[in-house]
């Protein structure tokens, strides 16, 4: 027990001393993987526990990032949190009677619909998302600590600025949310919602009020994916449409999917590998050897870390069927 | 009411093309339970190879090429792919073919640049006039097409020890299996329909009034998902049906955006998703395809 | 076992302690050498300057993105070969987008640190996720898109005038040339987004000025098929249309006009062509009705620099001429970037804040033609240049576009305001 205390205090003091000895491309590439970890918390817990196929999620993801950079100028940043994540819940309760309804495939299709409705009224609804200008996101401060660097703050000769600062808050947004997921997972509420996707009848005839939980399966998915809209907000400083399209709900699907459904580990490893793979893969393009020079023609690193991506996501369903979660276990059982 | 007309006709003629592309994912998924997001690339791949050849092999040729080209890379991403992991969830085999259709579609749009490759269809730009509405003639010869394969699907399906096949597999693959019918088989079959099918409605797809073929023409068969949904996902009826109608509404709402604008401006894209949520809340499994039933 | 992993740990951080801080420190250094006496900064040492370029190498502009580099690498070439600027190398620091804001960001943070500027931005949702980034660090910007949104901005540097202006310009010829009178009515096709819902700010005004009925169209991208949006106009009885889309949908609007003999002059922002239109089943649509106003030069302008760019061109790519105007876009930007920083060394100030304020001290850049007109940079309010290049889509000419008269610029342009 102590031994594993001590692992922990390690790995908290490590991710704590991160924004000290890396540069900003990595704690923004974190900040964004981190945006994605509790949104596909979110999405496993729909997808994985309660078996309710979703390509909505950007969806909600953006209502918790328009929803915070509207509200954070007009009522406190963290009450404009607070509010932003409950938005995203009412999105998800108001849409959950079409979930009742609508099974498997076609839940997973028609929420595809939601995606572009929301990109539709984002690119119209000018008066509150700015259409394709976008809108600035006013920064986070909690009791008059702003993350912001206009404080010039300084530690350890790093000078803090709202990158620095914002590691933070995800590192506590993460915790916070792998702590409930899990425990979510594990009560008996997590049980009730495992049941309903096994069998729907053996569910009710157990006295499990199958179309309640399944609502209140959207609705806390979509306030997960609301938190993961403010953190990505915030770490972009200024949220466009573009940014929660389509493709965006296909990445938190493969995210959940190689991660190992119903896994919150796996879907935060998913999320990280999603989200961090093809920024590094960019980042590192330059010192690969055998690519053509940007702009000269020939498979350029931009396509080959595209196609790698490609290819990564088919071997993780090829080769290692449970996910990126089985991986871990599979090992576990064998030590 | 002029225009009413004029866009009715060019929406159905639209929609009898993105019935071809919706009747290739509904085959897919019949047969072998896959959602093929790659059925946009392999349609890419088809247009890309007739828009290739057509100059050096004259445009009949062409097309048989890219027929056989796109059919031959649906059937391998079945064999070598999805064969292996047969027996996963609806998720992962889409995300598995989601990878794919990555793989695809960049290797494409790199070979294609900023080109917009003409298709070469001896129809050019014609026009030809159908009871005093003036339509593109690509369009009229994709709806004869249309018509024809489907009708010959229709028969195909009905009569043939394949079309028995592939039914008595999409309702008990363990049951037919063990009646003596290749599973394998039926499936490779389907998926090279859908490839074929998929590279018809490419090249219609990007005849005129289209440019012609560039990088980005593998998104329209996302077009055809409302479609296919809106059918309903196993009902090969429901996807011409459905291909029908989104093709109308999308024309429709196109045409009449001035009157339309207090819904916000640019609704051809999105109306097809609209309707498809629409049907979904009334008939939760579209409007042709089998309801699911409650077995204890 | 768990051991293992957390030696792994602990040696990561290890071996990734290093450089943070080192790159901050440098910053703003006087640079050892020969030159003593220019002042650098990030970006500069004293034998190069590296510049930022962030297209879209990957995504939906992967394409276009790429001609951009090859105008870029072009012109920056040649500098080198020529000995530079300052007596310093041009290095050229590339990181693809994607077209997709958060790998924009991530790109943005990792070379931000060793430039000295943006030579190049790809979409206008690119930028506006960088600006916030961008205005901290002091760093110019060239936008590779013409919006009159993101002005006024002092990091901004567009090479020309905005699509407003141009569509101000398309209406004025529309009246002069081709007989549009008051009372009219006049078709609009625009894009979702900066580019379209730009352009249709200034055709509006222009509409309203003039007494003219505007019939708008909004689409996509993903629209290529323009048959309701043709018929709609008709039904309207357009006199004229006003496009602010792609080639693609170019293609599809001239061609189906043409067949439902609906016989108008369109008129097209710069974006709207591309010399492989003239491939297409529609060439012939084309080459009758169809007309394109940019700041940008057609090729077949017998200037300058459009002159040495081609020449250029044909030596680096010998099977012909560009097919996409990007890598003329880039290679004007690159132009201005290199006054900016030629600027900046004769005062003797390389670093960030130098180079954007020799940006904003060029009154009266000639870049030979390329751009139409002047381009004064020393107002961040107003586009730096107000004249375009009309031109008529050719068979025979270079690029397919032959320009009709001298760069102008319409009288009802200077009422307007951004």
């Amino acid at each position: 027990m102590s031994r594993r205390l001590a692992i922990y205090a390690v790995v908290i003091v490590a991710l704590a001393a991160v924004p000290i000895w890396f540069e900003s491309f990595w704690l923004q590439t974190g900040l964004f993987a981190m945006a994605a970890i509790i949104a596909a918390i979110g999405l496993t817990i729909l997808v994985g526990i309660a078996g309710q196929l979703s390509l909505a999620h950007a969806f909600f993801v953006a209502v918790g990032a328009y929803g915070y950079a509207y509200l954070a100028d007009k009522i406190p940043p963290l009450l404009a949190v607070v509010a932003a994540v409950l938005l995203a819940g009412l999105a998800g309760a108001l849409f959950s009677p079409i979930a009742g309804r609508v099974r498997g495939i076609y839940l997973g299709l028609a929420s595809l619909g939601l995606v572009f409705l929301g990109q539709h009224i984002l690119q119209n609804a000018t008066g509150i998302t700015g259409g394709y200008r976008g809108i600035a996101v006013p920064p986070f401060s909690v009791l008059g600590f702003e993350f912001t660097g206009a404080d010039g703050m300084v530690v350890l000769g790093v000078p803090y600025g709202p990158l620095e600062k914002l590691w933070y808050l995800g590192l506590v947004l993460v915790a916070v949310s792998l702590w409930y997921g899990r425990n979510l997972v594990r009560s008996r509420p997590g049980r009730a919602l495992a049941t309903v996707r096994d069998s729907e009848v053996a569910a009710a005839t157990n006295g499990i009020d199958v179309v309640r939980y399944k609502a209140a399966a959207f609705t806390v998915s979509s306030m997960y994916a609301g938190l993961g809209g403010v953190l990505m907000a915030l770490a972009f400083g200024r949220i466009v449409p573009e940014s929660f399209g389509f493709l965006l709900s296909v990445d938190f699907l493969v995210m959940v999917v190689i991660g190992g459904a119903g896994s919150v580990g796996g879907a935060a490893a998913g999320a990280v590998f999603v989200t961090a793979l093809p920024l590094i893969l960019n980042h590192y393009s330059g010192s690969l050897p055998l690519l053509a020079e940007p702009g000269s023609g020939g498979v350029g690193a931009a396509e080959l870390s595209r196609l790698l991506y490609g290819a990564a996501i088919v071997a993780v369903l090829l080769f290692a069927r449970d996910g990126l979660a089985g991986l871990v276990h599979r090992k576990e059982r064998v030590v | 009411m002029n225009q009413f007309v004029t866009l009715l006709v060019g929406g159905l003629f639209l929609g009898a093309i993105y019935s071809l592309v919706a009747l290739g994912f509904v085959t897919v998924f019949k047969a072998t339970h896959v959602i093929n997001f790659a059925q946009g690339s392999v349609l890419l791949l088809g247009a890309y190879v007739i828009a290739r050849l057509h100059e050096s092999l004259g445009f009949w040729p062409a097309v048989a090429v890219g027929l056989l080209a796109a059919a031959a890379c649906s059937v391998l991403i079945d064999v070598v792919l999805i064969r292996r992991i047969r027996r996963a969830d609806l998720g992962t085999l889409a995300i598995l073919t989601l990878g794919v259709d990555i793989l695809l579609a960049t290797e494409l749009s790199r070979r294609i640049g900023t080109d917009v490759l003409n298709i070469g269809a001896p129809w050019g730009n014609h026009v030809t006039e159908l009871f005093g509405i003036r339509v593109a003639t690509s369009r009229v010869v994709a709806g004869c097409v249309a018509a024809v394969l489907v009708a010959g699907f229709w028969a195909a399906f009905k009569f043939t020890d394949w079309g028995i096949a592939m039914r008595s597999a999409a309702e008990d693959g363990e049951t037919a299996s063990l009646m003596g019918i290749r599973l394998n088989r039926v499936a490779a079959a389907a998926w090279a329909l859908a490839g074929a099918l998929a590279a018809v409605g490419g090249l219609f797809l990007t005849s005129f009034p289209a440019a012609g073929v560039t990088g980005g023409v593998g998104v329209l068969a996302l077009a055809c998902i409302p479609a296919v949904v809106l059918g309903g996902f196993d009902s090969p009826g429901g996807a011409v049906i459905g291909g029908l109608i989104i093709g109308v509404v999308s024309v429709l709402t196109a045409g009449y955006q001035e009157e339309l604008s207090f819904l916000g401006r640019g609704l051809g894209g999105v109306a097809p998703f609209a309707v498809m949520l629409l049907v979904l809340l009334i008939r939760p499994s579209g409007l042709f395809g089998t309801r699911e039933l409650t077995r204890v | 076992m768990r051991r293992l992993g957390l030696v792994a740990v602990v040696l990561a951080f290890a071996v990734a302690a290093c450089g943070k801080g080192g790159a901050d420190e440098s910053a703003g250094g006087e640079a050892a050498g020969g030159e003593a006496a220019v002042k650098t900064g990030p970006g500069t040492t004293a034998d190069t300057i590296t510049l930022g370029y962030l297209p879209d190498l990957s995504g939906v502009f992967a394409p276009n993105g790429k001609a951009m580099m090859e105008g870029a690498n072009l012109y920056w070439d040649a500098k080198n070969e020529a000995g530079g600027i300052c007596g310093r190398q041009i290095k050229v620091s590339v990181q693809d987008t994607g077209y997709d804001p958060q790998k924009a960001v991530a790109a943005y943070q990792q070379l931000s640190g060793d430039v000295v500027g943006l030579g190049l931005v790809l979409g206008s949702s690119i930028v506006s996720a960088l600006l916030p980034n961008v205005q901290q660090e002091g760093m110019f910007l060239n936008f590779a898109g013409w919006t009159s949104d993101i002005l006024p901005n002092e990091n901004v540097a567009i090479a020309g005038t905005t699509y407003d202006i141009e569509a101000i310009n398309a209406v004025d010829f529309l009246l002069t040339q081709k007989g549009l009178k008051e009372g009219d009515t006049v078709g609009h096709l625009y894009f979702e987004g900066d580019y379209g819902e730009n352009a249709l700010k200034g055709s509006k005004f222009a509409a309203d000025k003039h007494g003219l009925k505007l019939v708008e169209q909004k689409i996509t991208p993903a629209d290529q098929d323009m048959t309701g949006q043709v018929s709609a106009f008709k039904k309207a009885g357009v006199k004229a249309i006003l496009f602010s889309a792609a080639p693609p949908q170019a293609a599809s609007l001239a061609g189906l006009a043409a067949s439902q003999k609906l016989d108008v002059p369109i008129v097209a922002n710069g974006p709207g062509w591309t010399p492989q239109l003239l491939t297409t089943p529609a060439a012939d649509a084309l080459a009758a009705n169809y007309h394109v106003v940019s700041s940008m030069a057609p090729l077949s302008v017998q200037s300058e620099g459009v002159t040495k760019f081609l020449s250029e061109y044909e030596a680096k790519f010998p099977e012909g001429t560009p097919s996409s105007n990007g890598s003329l876009y880039a290679y004007a930007g690159a132009q201005i970037a290199d006054a900016a920083l030629t600027k900046a060394c004769e005062n003797k100030d390389l670093t960030r804040k130098g180079v954007l304020d020799a940006l904003h001290s060029l009154t009266a850049l000639d870049t030979g033609g390329v751009v139409a007109g002047t381009l004064d940079f020393s107002d961040p309010a107003s586009p730096p240049g107000n004249l375009v290049y009309i031109a008529k889509v050719s068979k025979e000419a270079p690029g397919g576009l032959e320009a009709l008269g001298e760069p102008s610029q319409a009288a009802d342009a200077e009422g307007y305001s951004f």
